[in-house]
């Protein structure tokens, strides 16, 4: 069925790209074709339905720029409009002298964790030295998932198996980090959703003593259509400053956590493709529409 | 007389809402077709069609969690206790969805309900994996088997029911690790966890914020565990839930629960009712003949 689409789509570029004119037919044929794609990666409907009209009025509208024909100028469109939605390639921004703050957030079970210790791992491996600090005070097991996977690459983890005051811990882990000379404190956060008020508020006074410099926003890479609202509620909560996609080594295209990117205006940064500590990959805004599209 | 682009027309808001509640394109366009072949033709009053497609569309939706069917977990083990062995549930899934809290929440309605029960700690590979398990067990005051980090999942499964069986235990609850379904190496470990294990029930944990790719797990966990029915998680959310319908057309396997919350006691019977309101709105009015007595 994928393969099926993915003939289609390229089939409806081979055809403009060999059309002699250009007739409004096939640029409608071609639209309809991305819109299928788009939505099979769960891209959201309501971005689908934008993008792919202004697909149509930019092809038959927009005279091609000196130089391209304007074949070439509508699957430049596509590129463009596609483009837009992901924006561009970024990544973190130290300030050196002073110890830069990341907090994770995101909805249960979406990787957290498990990006917390990737990048502590990561970003050792760049030469900063890395604290973290392990606030999920609900998840049973959460601080041995974290110290275990950060002990792979000697980072210290606090943590206070026995405090659920998660606001306290990250009070107190900053405090202990303060003296240290640390380029880079990483803050893991237990999952929650934008329908759990209590969570939502205790997000809130996390960020209060944090002060974090970088909210990262952790979207697993399998969600659908629900991205949007949620990924709004988090901002609404604590600004996002960058996303992270996960599970990407899985089948699905991770089209859905494109509306994150829409609802904080915030850029994907980088992107999970395993379980293990180095499946960690920097965000190609080329290669994921590329997936998207199935091509 | 209804022809294509009748049907095409007034499908198209509803496919819209089937899409934002999340059932797979896959499964939108086979519903799509089936229903395009059983109304073709049909002589429907103009002012009606709008109604009528929308009334079959539903009851063809619901008619297939009919076909479903529905299962008693209890009476299962009931049937099983006569033979006095311990009845076995296998828990499988992709990363993250939720089925160490799946398996904590059915321990606890299973405890609530006087059942007897042994969890076995078979994520052997996930960092934090058997301490979760642990204190969940704890809480709850039941027996975890468990063994090291990277021992074989099988073995810690044949040991919970070793334990069972000389405990005259009622039910055993096996948790094992995620996996990726297009892991072709891990497919074939939990194929393998089965076969060796012979659960009495196994039961996939899908997450119902997922999209399109829910089709894939099912197809995927179905052909290599053959599970019997589903759980979908993290249902509290504000999801739509149309995994529920993406899973039970790829199998034809009942959702059985959805998970509402954190809690233990936050597991709810899945009712098809309330998923086609949320999905289509409001269903009184709505008139669902089944597709036999339409052909009449
Ligand atoms: N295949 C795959 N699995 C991943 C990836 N990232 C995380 N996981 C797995 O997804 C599951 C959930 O990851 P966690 O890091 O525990 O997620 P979390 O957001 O911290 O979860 P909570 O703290 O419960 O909200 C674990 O089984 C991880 O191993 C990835 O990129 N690919
Ligand atoms: N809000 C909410 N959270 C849930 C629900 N079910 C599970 N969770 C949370 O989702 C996260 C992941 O749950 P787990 O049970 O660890 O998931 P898992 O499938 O066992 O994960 P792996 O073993 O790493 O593959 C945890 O933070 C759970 O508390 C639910 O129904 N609602
Ligand atoms: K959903
Ligand atoms: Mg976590
Ligand atoms: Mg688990």
């Amino acid at each position: 069925m994928l393969d099926g689409l993915k003939n289609n789509l390229r089939d409806a570029i081979k055809k403009i790209v060999k059309s002699s004119g250009i007739d409004e037919e096939l640029i409608k044929e071609l639209s309809k074709n991305v819109q299928r794609a788009l939505l099979q990666s769960d891209v959201n409907v309501r971005l689908v339905l934008e993008i792919t009209k202004q697909i149509e009025i930019r092809s038959l509208n927009e005279t091609p720029p000196p130089g391209l024909s304007r074949k070439d100028h509508i699957v430049k469109i596509l590129y463009d409009e596609l483009a837009k939605l992901l924006g561009k390639e970024s990544d973190f921004d130290f300030k050196s002298g002073k110890q830069n703050k990341l907090i994770m957030l995101g909805i249960q079970g979406s990787g957290k964790t498990t990006v917390t210790a990737k990048l502590a791992k990561f970003l050792t491996k760049q030469g900063y030295s890395v604290g973290v600090i392990g606030a999920d005070t609900y998840r049973p097991g959460a601080l041995v998932q974290l110290r275990t996977m950060c002990e792979k690459s000697n980072v210290e983890v606090y943590g206070e198996p026995n405090n659920k005051n998660s606001p306290d811990i990250v009070k107190n882990g900053l405090k202990y980090f303060e003296s240290l000379p640390l380029d880079v404190i990483l803050i893991d956060t237990a999952g929650r959703h934008k329908e759990e008020k209590d969570l939502l508020s205790e997000m809130e006074q996390i960020n209060k003593v944090a002060e974090p410099d970088l909210a990262i926003l952790v979207i697993d890479g399998t969600i659908g259509q629900q991205c949007f609202n949620q990924a709004e509620a988090f901002h609404k909560t604590i600004p996002v400053g960058g996303i992270i996609i996960t599970k990407l080594d899985s089948s699905a295209k991770g089209g859905g956590a494109i509306a994150a990117s829409a609802a904080t205006g915030a850029q994907i940064m980088y992107i999970g493709t395993g379980e293990r500590i180095d499946d960690l990959e920097k965000f190609s805004p080329t290669r994921f529409v590329g997936r998207l599209l199935g091509m | 007389e209804l022809n294509d682009k009748d049907i095409e027309e007034i499908l198209y808001e509803l496919e819209i809402s089937l899409m934002e509640s999340d059932v797979a394109s896959e499964v939108i366009d086979t519903i799509k077709s089936d229903l395009k072949t059983q109304l073709l033709g049909s002589k429907v009053d103009k002012k009606e069609i709008e109604k009528f497609v929308k009334d079959r569309l539903i009851s063809n939706i619901s008619s297939l969690f009919d076909a479903a069917g529905t299962v008693d977990l209890f009476e299962l083990i009931n049937e099983k206790k006569k033979t006095v062995q311990p009845f076995l549930i296998l828990f499988v899934g992709i990363n993250g969805t939720g089925k160490t809290t799946s398996l904590a929440k059915v321990a606890y309605m299973l405890q609530q309900a006087k059942y007897s029960v042994v969890v076995a700690a078979a994520d052997t590979f996930r960092a934090g994996a058997i301490e979760q398990l642990r204190e969940h067990t704890n809480r709850l005051n039941l027996k975890l088997v468990a063994q090291n980090y990277n021992s074989d999942p099988a073995a810690v499964a044949r040991d919970a029911v070793l334990y069972a069986k000389s405990h005259k235990m009622d039910c055993v609850l096996i948790d094992t690790a995620g996996r990726m379904q297009t892991s072709k190496n891990l497919m074939e470990q939990i194929a393998k966890i089965t076969k060796v294990v012979n659960p009495d029930f196994k039961i996939f944990v899908g997450d119902s914020l997922a999209g399109n790719d829910t089709v894939n797990q099912a197809r995927e966990f179905f052909e290599h565990v053959k599970f019997n029915g589903s759980i979908l998680t993290k249902s509290d959310a504000d999801a739509r839930g149309g995994a529920a319908l993406s899973i039970v057309k790829i199998t034809s396997t009942p959702v059985l629960y959805l998970g509402v919350g954190q809690e233990y006691s936050d597991l709810k019977p899945f009712d098809k009712e309330l998923f086609l309101e949320t999905v289509f709105g409001s269903l009184s009015g709505v008139d669902r003949k089944t597709p036999k007595q339409e052909l009449v």
